[in-house]
């Protein structure tokens, strides 16, 4: 909403001509200001005139020589513009008179006439674009004044953002009105006389359908004669943001930014059998509308239909048949009220927003139409010498009727948190326009421009509005307590384990493609294929919620590298989402939070020259640091074929037995198809299993007896699994045994390899002999043999 | 004894003058050893008057102390200056980053969220979680959103081809959803923030993403009041945006909160008085909060003339754009280790 200074200066006096001081008031009263627009004076030493004589140029066809009266004397100026005769009145630009882009009007000799100024085009005056002739003025204007007087500039213009409860305030009159009520201030309504004139019209309005219309105003002008408005409202126009088009169409525009309801102008010869129904569209009906566009209308949309057909998509756009013209004569003004939602859904559906839309669609005050249909009357006789018809054609079938609300004054000090005396409420309300009775509580009337005003809240929030949030004090209360809960502290710290292993946090949108899972190769039966898809995605390759971290960041490396980084570790911790019911609430989808990590390229420091690439290790590595730190010991792996990851090098990760997650390399081709052409490791889990709080760790004093230490190398088929030797070893017969580490894997060829362990052995009550510790070493070697017949290489 | 006074008058610079630990032996074996004056007049001890020999034995044993502690001494330096000798070949240029510690960084979005639940639990907040895939009962109806509101459009709204098409489910556009989740799970006093993503049907670009976070506050309990909403709103940005700051509320409409209010917080960098941060208004909008209305009370079975509630909800990405000077929201997707690495 464009709000203009001096338009508002009709309704009510403000203390201030400051736009900073104007912006802080309407702020304050909740209306926002996007923006200020200073609109200045274009031009200086412009002045009205009227074409006296015309005569030919003695040496030139094309131009003539026109005398023309400035009030206070003659004169003659050279113009090569046809468009106007004597009598007519023009703009005059004098000599020593700027126009826009400096342009300087001087004496000037023009084929032997000198000319002492120039007759001007809208263009010239820099306002408007019509430049195909002089500019003509139409209406009131005295000789010889200056012609800024008739423009309302310089102006300030406020645009406001609206918010959606306040229909009311979509008008420079309802602006008016919450400054009045804050300055507390006269608001001074404009002066509407309708002079009727016989005959009676003849007009009929029928509404098939009052759900969609409850009120329909319909009213005749007769004898108009189509031309430009007034400089005055043409200008006010633009500053509204409006273009003028006509007197006649002007007459609506300026109605709806004054009061705020729109109406329509239809050109009644045009209307078949000068009867209007209102009524839903039926099947098959179709509009043309004012842009040209023939649109086919849809069940919901209310229509306003002639004998003939359909003449108006109801409080949208009007048809191109029964538009005004220049031909016009007689108009019917109609100002109507439409249901809100069904004038949303229609200007939504046909992708048509209007000045005149956005207001049905919040809600006009249905008590306004009749005012507004006597205005633009009213307007078209002034400005287009139409003559009113006797009669107003009003279909109202259920009046809305101001409605009461009682406020307890204890409800306003229960929300704001102060008391407010009960004759400074009600004085605030009574300033917005309400009849306030009694003290406590107050028993309010509430006018039908405010429909959001029907609860006691709504009355505490007027209250608190024109009150001042800023009087308001400010006071801290305190929650419960108990912070974050051990889940979200273990998130935590499982994110600093991973920043802490070299990995940074990415977060990807979450939305894929099917063609995402193609590229993992993933089969039918993957429960990654279990997606959930989105109805309006944003576009087709995010046409489901995500199942698996795994292409976002496949996705993000790809990026990285194409940025000239080959050397990337990330991780995500997000939401996946699989069509099966959620626990939490059957009607959602299963949405688990997921841990995924990448790593890809060469992760040691540029100076070690170390050709390593990142593979499986480093993801293993980090699964069992989250593990241990987070005082999970169960945390095991299990070699398995993976879809999507590489058949020798993936895994899944278990814990207390179950599948929680996997981990491995991509799959080379799939890799590639995300243009990662190197090792790419990776792992993703759910982490609800991890962020469980384990039991409390107990103490284990460590042993004050030196330690035994021996080196155990095993030799067997490459298909036994490192983890599975490190565990038989532990859980040997026997007592000392203290750690057990892997040092060496060795590739014998023949599908055989060799484990190296140190082993170290110590008791907690007393020094060990060496005949103890070689207790320990061979029951460690009979019990491999025992449990996955692995023998010592070379035999012992 | 005239000779042992010479002795030690000379000695220090015999001892200082001894260049290497050879020189030094040979020094130390001249001034202390079974040749040298000290040990003869020791050897020479037994033929004064005993009366004499306490006194006369002392004074040698001095002299030999101080002797030795000299020669200790340069000792001391001389081995140093031996082994410096070996170590200059060891030398390294310290400034190059040899093995550097390589570790990651969590993103923005998790630092912004982390700081702001820490300023809420330190004034006893939980905080909460809800779906992210949410019913529209919990999106809209609950929050006293109408029916016919443009906010449910698809333009708006990402809505799922999930369930039962009676539970319309979509993508959570706002996280004041768990104001209605956490309401309908537990009885008042309710004092929570709840961190989150959301999700619009929005095109990319350098001020909008399609999914985004959001943080929502919500304190529910008897007594709660207009006042104490102003009160926290100011807490928070003092605690976020600096000690300095100033906070303003300024009349707002939202269908899940009356009175309704838009915060903006006194701009950190000019003070309020007007620069490129704050668009020459001194002040940053910050987020959009109110009174809980009484509607939502009684979708989610509370008692409106119970208890009263304020609830608020911001952009986490909101606000770290504004500390941070991030003026195209790309950067916060698009996981460039250049910009992430940034993430301090």
């Amino acid at each position: 909403m464009r709000v203009s200074h001096r338009w508002l200066r009709d309704f009510v006096d403000l203390p201030t001509s400051d736009p900073d001081e104007i912006e802080a008031l309407l702020a304050g009263l909740g209306h926002e200001v996007e923006g200020i627009e200073t609109l200045d004076l274009p031009f200086s030493g412009v002045e009205v005139a009227r074409v006296q004589s015309i005569r030919p140029h003695p040496d030139a066809d094309k131009i003539r020589l026109v005398t023309v009266d400035r009030g206070s004397g003659t004169q003659e100026v050279v113009c090569g513009a046809w468009n106007f005769d004597v009598g007519d009145i023009v703009t005059l630009a004098t000599v020593g008179a700027v126009l826009p882009g400096g342009f300087e009007i001087g004496a000037r000799e023009i084929r032997g006439v000198v000319s002492e100024g120039m007759i001007c085009s809208e263009r010239e005056l820099g306002f408007g674009d019509d430049h195909e002739g002089i500019l003509v003025l139409a209406g009131d204007y005295e000789l010889g004044r200056d012609f800024a007087d008739y423009l309302e500039l310089p102006d300030v213009v406020y645009e406001l953002s609206i918010t959606p409860n306040r229909p009311d305030a979509m008008s420079m009159l309802g602006i008016a009105r919450d400054l009045a009520a804050k300055l507390d201030v006269e608001l001074r309504q404009p002066e509407i006389r309708v002079d009727e004139v016989d005959p009676s019209t003849g007009l009929e309005i029928e509404i098939q359908d009052p759900a969609g219309c409850p009120r329909f105003v319909g009213r005749e002008v007769r004898g108009v004669m189509s031309g430009a408005s007034p400089m005055w409202m043409q200008s006010r126009l633009r500053a509204a943001g409006i273009r003028p088009i006509s007197n006649l169409v002007d007459a609506t525009n300026y109605v709806m930014i004054e009061l705020g309801h729109p109406t329509h102008a239809f050109d009644l010869d045009q209307v078949a059998g000068e009867k209007l129904i209102i009524h839903r569209a039926g099947p098959g009906d179709t509009l043309t509308t004012l842009d040209g566009v023939e649109r086919p209308l849809d069940p919901g949309d209310i229509v306003i239909s002639d004998a003939e057909g359909v003449v108006s998509l109801a409080g949208v756009m009007g048809g191109g048949p029964t538009e005004v013209s220049e031909a016009t004569t007689r108009v019917l003004v109609e100002a109507a009220h439409w249901h809100p939602p069904a004038i949303l859904y229609s200007s939504k559906r046909h992708n048509l927003r209007s000045e005149a839309s956005a207001r049905f669609e919040r809600g006009v005050d249905p008590s306004l139409s009749g005012r507004a249909a006597a205005r633009v009357t009213q307007l078209l006789v002034d400005n287009a010498g139409g003559e009113a018809a006797t009669g107003v054609v009003d279909v109202y079938p259920a009046p809305v009727e101001p409605w009461t609300v009682e406020l307890p004054m204890g409800e306003v000090e229960r929300i704001l948190g102060i008391p407010i005396g009960s004759d400074v409420a009600s004085g605030l309300l009574t300033r917005l326009g309400m009849e306030v009775a009694g003290t406590d509580p107050l028993v309010v009337r509430v006018p039908t421009s405010r429909p959001d005003l029907t609860r006691p809240i709504d009355l505490v929030e007027e209250v608190a509005r024109l009150y001042g949030f800023e009087h308001i004090p400010e006071t801290l209360p305190h929650g419960t307590g108990g912070g974050l809960t051990p889940e979200q502290r273990r998130l935590r710290r499982l994110r600093s384990i991973l920043t802490g292993a070299g990995f940074t946090e990415a977060s990807t949108l979450g939305f894929i493609g099917v063609s995402d899972l193609d590229a993992l190769d993933l089969p039918a039966e993957d429960p990654r294929r279990a997606t959930v898809r989105v109805k309006n995605p944003l576009s087709e390759a995010e046409e489901t919620l995500r199942s698996t971290l795994l292409p976002g960041l496949l996705r993000a490396a790809a990026r990285n590298r194409a940025y000239g980084r080959d050397d990337v570790a990330l991780f995500e911790v997000g939401r996946v989402f699989r069509n099966r019911p959620a626990a939490i609430d059957s009607r959602v989808p299963h949405q688990p939070v997921h841990l995924a990590l990448l790593v890809t390229g060469q992760l040691h420091g540029p100076l070690e020259p170390v050709d390593d690439p990142a593979d499986i290790f480093d993801v293993t590595a980090v699964l069992q640091t989250m593990a241990e730190r987070l005082g999970w010991s169960d945390v095991g792996l299990r070699q398995a074929d993976v879809a999507g990851l590489h058949p020798g090098r993936a895994a899944v990760v278990t814990k207390d037995g179950e599948v929680i997650g996997t981990l491995g390399e991509v799959h080379p081709s799939a890799a590639g198809r995300f243009d990662l052409p190197q090792r790419v490791a990776t792992l993703e889990m759910r982490i609800a299993p991890l962020l469980t709080e384990p039991p409390w760790w107990s103490f284990g004093p460590p042993s004050v007896y030196p330690p035994h230490k021996f080196d155990l190398a095993f030799e067997m088929d490459r298909s036994v699994a490192a983890a599975d030797l490190m565990t038989v070893v532990r859980s040997a017969p026997g007592t000392g045994l203290e750690s057990v580490e892997l040092f060496d894997e060795f590739d014998l060829g023949g599908g055989r390899k060799s484990l190296a362990v140190t082993v170290v052995v110590r008791a907690s009550d007393r020094t060990m002999t060496d005949e103890d510790a070689q207790q320990v070493r061979r029951a460690i070697i009979d019990h491999v043999q025992l449990e996955l017949g692995v023998k010592l290489r070379g035999g012992e | 004894m005239q000779d042992l006074d010479a002795i030690l008058g000379s000695a220090s610079e015999r001892i200082d003058g001894a260049s290497s630990l050879e020189d030094l032996d040979a020094v130390e074996s001249e001034l202390l050893g079974r040749r040298s004056y000290i040990n003869q007049q020791r050897r020479g001890l037994g033929k004064l008057d005993p009366a004499d020999r306490p006194a006369a034995g002392a004074r040698l044993q001095q002299a030999a102390d101080q002797l030795q502690g000299l020669i200790d001494g340069r000792r001391r330096v001389l081995e140093r200056q031996a082994a410096d000798r070996l170590l200059a070949d060891d030398l390294v240029d310290v400034t190059v980053p040899r093995r550097p510690v390589r570790q990651g960084r969590s993103h923005l979005i998790t630092q912004t969220i982390d700081e702001i639940s820490d300023i809420f639990t330190a004034i006893g907040y939980q905080i909460a979680d809800g779906p992210e895939a949410e019913t529209a009962w919990h999106n809209f109806d609950a929050l006293n959103t109408p029916w016919w509101h443009p906010s449910r459009l698809e333009s708006d709204t990402m809505y799922l081809d999930y369930g039962d098409p009676e539970d319309e489910i979509l993508l959570r556009t706002q996280t004041s959803t768990v104001q209605a989740r956490v309401m309908e799970s537990q009885p008042p006093p309710v004092y929570v923030l709840a961190p989150g993503r959301c999700y619009r049907t929005d095109t990319i670009d350098a001020t909008h993403l399609p999914v985004f976070h959001q943080f929502e506050g919500l304190a529910v309990a008897e007594g709660i009041t207009f006042a104490d909403l102003k009160g926290t709103l100011a807490y928070f940005a003092r605690q976020y945006f600096g000690p300095e700051r100033t906070i303003r509320l300024l009349p707002h409409f939202f269908p899940f909160t009356e009175p309704s209010a838009e915060m903006h917080v006194s701009c950190f960098a000019c003070d309020g008085s007007g620069c490129r941060v704050c668009g020459n208004n001194g002040w940053i909008e910050l987020l959009g909060c109110g009174m809980v209305d009484p509607n939502v009370f009684e979708a989610v079975g509370y008692d409106p003339s119970d208890v009263t509630g304020f609830a608020f909800g911001g952009g986490i990405e909101r606000v770290a754009q504004v500390r941070h000077g991030i003026h195209d929201m790309r950067h916060l997707i698009d996981n460039d280790l250049r910009v992430n690495e940034q993430f301090v």
